[in-house]
């Protein structure tokens, strides 16, 4: 059971992987909500085992907050969200898939090469979780810059957070419960501000690719 | 007690010698134009007639038009307390500080200039700005040359300046000192209205400044206010020859005759130092107004070179 | 019984003006009542404040502390701190708050059923509020909370009359000079806890190095010098303190602009320590161009509350000038010098607070009668409003300099403190003393005249409109407000060891000597020498002559001239017959004189369009005089034109609009920080 973080934090890499050669936004979607469950299995697996070694529940709370929220909650209202707006068939990045994963494949190794010295996380030998973790949020962010429709922003905005909460979880056993439900808090009001303005892009464009809002500029 | 004294002494001198000096300047001036001119005592009897008429007031003046004089005559004389006419007599810790005589005269000049303008006459209002302006130019060189003199002697009171310069043999000997005391002589003649910087003896409206503040003044209010005008002028005299021509270490005598024959070298050197004033009055003539600051500026040079001469250079 | 100990005085005082803003708030509908509750219990608070203050001041210990409040986060603390050096400030900043609230009753009348009177109350309490904070707070961030918090709401009443499009402008200079200054002091914090570990303004600066020490210096003294509005970040003071109402203006004026002087005291001399001759030597040179430029462009002016505005920088100069001195003495360790000139200094920061407070109250009395405060507009109203007129013109002569006001005492212990300063050897400083003593002189002299412009133009003579015609006395209450203060003047001015003996702690404690001890008699005065005896001046004793002389004078009259007999007549016109009030000096003729002499300063312009065949008799004539705002156009204006061009080129290769480009913007700063941290 000792290397199950390792191998979690992995296949949490990987969905970011799938998701960045994902297509279609419904698959993005999905992609998230199958990394979002990984994340509350491992936040399961660590409450368990916490409330085990410390009787603190703490943990598993987030386990089930993430489950409710992100696997089920978010997905759906994005799967709404898109399902409203007008549907076209538009190409959705600016590079082709390959070459994208190629460059998350860059950034992994760059993490791997500055996450290695920073103090108090790895202590000596490199916890790969954490550089899986960290690698996840540059992904993220690097995501949101490569689509260009509207839901795609969302996405990544979510796998950065996702990113950020893994490292948490994995470098020191989860952020305090308060800050925790803070930033729960703070992600449900920015899914829902941007799926209103996702609405109103398309009014305003009749399309949710964000590319356009350069007409707005003075 | 004897503080008290000394203050009366010192009072009653400086008014009674004050108009004097205004009648020395006149005549003087009348003799260097073959004229006979009018008698020596003549400001005394125009004050006397000035007192016993009755006053005229302008309707639109206020209550700060008929106080004025009073506070011009008084802080004029209280200057003149903090100035010893004899630094004999002046008892040991005599309290006259030399930025407050300048300050005080200040008091003055603030409510004269708030007077021309109490009457709503254009005249007023010119005097009061001139006057603005002249003393905001003179004030530097005023109180640089002051200072550096209370350098010199290593107090700021009026006394102790005095005392320094009398344990000096020839103060005029040394370069700081003849600078001060041109720079002076320039602040004197600016500060008392004379030729080049205003004349004294007209009613023309593009050269008069301080007659032109005191237009509407008549009876005892005009008379206090040309009595504190002379008091002035004689306060800066004082200043000027009992710094820079002391000569009351050489007076050996004690009592009475102290007393008498320092009062006599002091009117000497007064006399002495309104014959100068005189002599440029007759010799110049009045500046363009827009010429005044180059004389400030000349004076305020002088002060500042003597202090450079004093404690820059010279050490 | 210990119930009033400073501390439980002090508790009282900030919990009342916490009180006071809510209750405005809660009595928002009611107007009158709103306003005089609000100002009343401002006015408790303000008395608990003094004594409190006075108390610490004169017995109290090294410090006490009022509150101390523990946020979640560890490096906080909301501690509020009294030591001697904030008693001083908060006592200016009560007295004036207990007159301004006095005069605000009548004041505030004027806007009752037409604004919001709850929110100005709100505003005002809570203004005063944060500058008690300000004064009092104990922790880096903690100060600077509040010192933001006074720039805000601040703001908020400068523009309270919104509506008018030039107060709008006034406020957004004054938030953004504002903030330009706050900036630099957020960076100074920073340095300070990078290098200290503490945001403790107790603690100690031992550790930081003598090179960072000298950006310190420098991040503070802009910093705190735009809140001060030392030339050249004056800018918006001229702007922002007339467009305020005029309670607000006598706060800002009187004792907001003093914050930063608590704040260099506080953080230069009290954390740093003064080390280097050059600081005190840039505060001296900073304060005699402040000193001189800023009386020179306050003569000029028409405007009353401008003026005062413009005379606050030439007064805020007059303060720097004696911190500069007495900073220049601490580096030379001459404590006895640093003590006299910071003595002085901290008496005229004290008598600023009074007279320009008076000034400014006295300002909003002219504005609530006549309904404007330019000058050409006003005259004759010493007649209408005779009590205004006796207060404004104490104010006048207090901030004049004039025997036996406070200001000469004030001013006459900074040239003291320069006449010490000056000793044998040290060539160049000598000659920087000489000069700020001719500056103060310049500055005296000018600020003289500006002030019998101000009082002569607007008060003697004939009125120059109909407002000035019908103008009528303020409510007394307003009266007693202002005359509080000029009374204070007077009795600070005739007995000035009263406050140097009040504040001997504080400057023991700031200087490490007592210039007590150098003084001589009761109520005397004497200078730096122990030896020199004789530059001893007692103002009352001064006072006393002047009325001796006076009450002689008139003796001596009523013997040789009789009765006094008067005959009330017209003006001499000349023959003219047609003198009216269009015929008076003008205040712009009035300082015409230096304005031609002083040109370089203004880069006055004129115009003169004439209609009509002949320029002797013409059918009418348009005179037009303006001057130049030297600083805004030859300093500020190219550094705008600068940025605006630059940032017209840029605008669209870094700001695209698309969001991607954002994005990227952020993706490479992240890996260069990642990048940075591993070559790091």
């Amino acid at each position: 059971m000792e290397g199950y973080n390792e191998i979690l934090s992995v296949l949490i890499l990987l969905t970011s992987f799938v998701l960045m050669a994902n297509k279609r936004v419904k698959s993005y979607i999905r992609t998230f909500r199958l990394q979002s469950a990984l994340i509350a299995l491992t936040a399961g697996i660590m409450g368990i085992r916490s409330v085990i070694n410390e009787g603190s529940y703490d943990v598993l709370v987030i386990c089930i907050i993430i489950v409710v929220l992100k696997v089920i909650y978010i997905p759906n209202l994005l799967h709404k969200t898109f399902a409203s707006v007008e549907y076209k068939v538009e190409k959705d990045f600016y590079f082709n898939i390959p070459l994208l994963i190629l460059i998350c494949c860059g950034l992994v190794v760059f993490t791997y090469f500055s996450i290695s010295r920073v103090a108090g996380i790895s202590e000596g030998e490199i916890n790969s979780a954490v550089v899986n973790s960290v690698s996840l949020v540059l992904i993220g962010l690097f995501f949101m810059i490569c689509r260009k429709k509207a839901i795609g922003q969302i996405v990544g905005f979510l796998v950065i957070e996702n990113g950020l909460f893994v490292t948490a979880m994995f470098s020191t056993n989860g952020m305090p419960f308060i800050v925790d439900m803070g930033i729960f808090i703070d992600i449900i009001t920015a899914v829902l501000i941007m799926g209103i303005i996702v609405f109103k892009i398309n009014d305003e464009f009749d399309s949710i690719d964000i590319n356009k809002l350069k007409n707005l500029r003075g | 007690m004897s503080n008290i004294l000394y203050f009366m002494m010192q009072f009653i001198t400086i008014l009674l010698i004050a108009p004097l000096v205004n009648g020395i300047i006149g005549k003087v001036k009348a003799l260097t134009q073959k004229r006979r001119g009018a008698p020596l005592l003549q400001m005394y009897f125009d004050l006397y007639k000035q007192c016993r008429k009755s006053a005229v007031v302008s309707e639109t003046s206020s209550w700060i038009f008929k106080a004025a004089p009073y506070i011009v005559f008084s802080s004029a004389a209280a200057a003149a307390l903090l100035v010893p006419a004899t630094t004999l007599l002046a008892p040991e810790g005599f309290a006259g500080d030399i930025i407050l005589m300048v300050y005080l005269l200040a008091l003055g000049r603030f409510f004269m200039t708030l007077a021309g303008l109490d009457t709503g006459s254009t005249f007023g209002g010119m005097g009061s700005s001139r006057e603005a302006m002249i003393s905001s130019l003179m004030e530097p060189s005023i109180l640089v040359s002051v200072f550096t003199l209370g350098l010199v002697a290593g107090t700021t009171s009026v006394f102790g300046i005095m005392h320094a310069m009398n344990r000096l043999a020839v103060p005029l000997a040394q370069p700081v000192f003849i600078l001060i005391a041109l720079s002076i002589l320039i602040i004197i003649i600016a500060e008392t209205s004379r030729i080049p910087v205003d004349d004294p003896a007209t009613h023309l409206e593009l050269t008069m400044v301080h007659e032109a503040m005191i237009l509407e003044y008549s009876g005892r209010h005009l008379a206090l206010m040309e009595l504190g005008a002379s008091i002035k002028q004689l306060v800066f005299i004082t200043l000027l020859v009992n710094i820079f021509l002391p000569l009351d270490q050489f007076i050996t005598l004690t009592g009475v005759a102290a007393i008498a024959v320092s009062l006599l070298l002091y009117l000497i050197k007064v006399v002495f130092v309104a014959v100068i004033i005189a002599i440029i009055e007759v010799g110049t003539v009045k500046f363009r107004f827009f010429s005044v600051p180059n004389l400030a500026a000349l004076s305020f040079i002088l002060a500042f070179i003597g202090f450079l001469q004093y404690f820059v250079l010279g050490r | 019984m210990d119930l009033f100990t400073a501390v439980n005085l002090l508790r009282c005082s900030i919990l009342l003006f916490i009180t006071s803003a809510s209750l405005a708030l809660i009595l928002l509908k009611w107007h009158k009542l709103c306003n005089i509750v609000s100002n009343i219990i401002c006015i408790t608070a303000s008395i608990f404040g003094i004594s409190g203050s006075l108390i610490q001041l004169l017995a109290g210990g090294e410090k006490i502390l009022i509150a101390a409040i523990k946020p979640a986060i560890p490096i906080l603390s909301f501690d509020i701190v009294l030591d001697r050096l904030s008693a001083f400030f908060v006592l200016g900043l009560c007295v004036l708050v207990l007159c301004v609230s006095i005069y605000s009753i009548g004041y505030v009348s004027h806007y009752y059923g037409k604004r919001n009177v709850g929110l100005f109350n709100f505003l005002y309490s809570t203004f005063i509020l944060s500058m008690f904070l300000v004064m009092t707070a104990g922790n880096a961030v903690f100060f600077f909370i509040a010192w933001e918090a006074m720039a805000v709401l601040s703001y908020y009443l400068v523009v309270f009359e919104s509506e008018q499009v030039e107060k709008q402008r006034a406020g957004t200079l004054y938030i953004i000079m504002t903030h330009l200054g706050t900036a630099l002091l957020m960076i100074a914090f920073m340095m300070m806890y990078s290098y200290t570990g503490s945001f403790d303004l107790a603690g100690s600066s031992a550790a930081i190095p003598a090179s960072a020490r000298n950006i310190l210096f420098l991040l503070f003294l802009i910093g705190f010098g735009v809140k001060a509005g030392v030339i050249p970040v004056h800018i918006w003071l001229p702007y922002a303190h007339p467009a305020a109402p005029g309670n607000v203006s006598a706060l800002m004026s009187g004792i907001m602009i003093k914050t930063a002087v608590y704040g260099l005291l506080r953080f230069v001399l009290v954390y740093l320590g003064v080390e280097n001759t050059w600081w005190g030597v840039t505060i001296l040179v900073v304060g005699m161009a402040s000193a001189v430029l800023g009386v020179a462009y306050a003569f000029v002016e028409k405007n009353i509350k401008k003026l005062l505005a413009y005379s606050s920088i030439e007064n805020i100069g007059i303060i720097f000038m004696g911190l500069g001195i007495a900073f220049i003495a601490f580096s030379q360790k001459n404590g006895t010098i640093g003590a006299l000139a910071l003595a002085a200094s901290l008496f005229h920061t004290f008598n600023h607070t009074l007279f320009k407070g008076g000034l400014f109250l006295g300002a909003g009395s002219i504005h609530y009668s006549t309904h404007t405060i330019n000058m050409e507009q006003l005259g004759g109203l010493i007649k209408k409003m005779p009590v205004t007129a006796v207060f404004m013109l104490g104010g006048a002569l207090s901030i004049s300099a004039i025997v036996p006001f406070n200001g000469f005492a004030s001013e006459w212990l900074t040239l003291q403190s320069i006449f010490g300063s000056i000793l044998p050897g040290n060539a160049a400083l000598n000659i920087l003393a000489i000069l700020s003593v001719a500056a103060l002189a310049i500055a005296g002299a000018l600020a003289a005249a500006t002030f019998v412009k101000l009082f002569g133009i607007s008060f003697l003579g004939l009125g120059r409109t109909e407002q000035a015609d019908h103008a009528k006395e303020v409510p007394a209450v307003m009266n007693v407000g202002t005359g509080v203060l000029i009374v204070l003047c007077l009795i600070l001015g005739l007995f000035p060891m009263l406050f140097l003996k009040l504040t001997d702690k504080l400057v023991v404690e700031l200087a490490g000597q007592s210039i007590i001890g150098q003084l001589k008699g009761p109520f005397l005065f004497a200078g730096y020498l122990e030896q020199a005896t004789g530059n001893a001046i007692s103002p009352f004793m001064i006072f006393v002559a002047l009325i001796v002389v006076i009450l002689g004078v008139l003796l001596v009259l009523r013997l040789v001239g009789g009765k006094y007999i008067e005959r009330k007549y017209g003006t001499w016109d000349c023959g003219f017959e047609a003198l009216n009030s269009r015929m008076q000096y003008t205040a712009t003729g009035f300082s015409k004189p230096v304005e031609i002499v002083f040109r370089m300063l203004f880069r006055p312009s004129r115009e003169l369009k004439v209609e009509g065949e002949h320029l002797y008799h013409p059918e009418s004539m348009d005179y037009k005089v303006s001057t130049e705002p030297i600083f805004e156009k030859y300093i500020y204006a190219p550094v705008l034109q600068l940025v605006q061009a630059v940032s017209k080129k840029t605008k669209y290769a870094i700001q695209t609009g698309s969001v991607h480009r954002y994005l990227m913007y952020i993706f490479v700063a992240v890996l260069v920080l990642l990048l940075y941290n591993r070559i790091a």
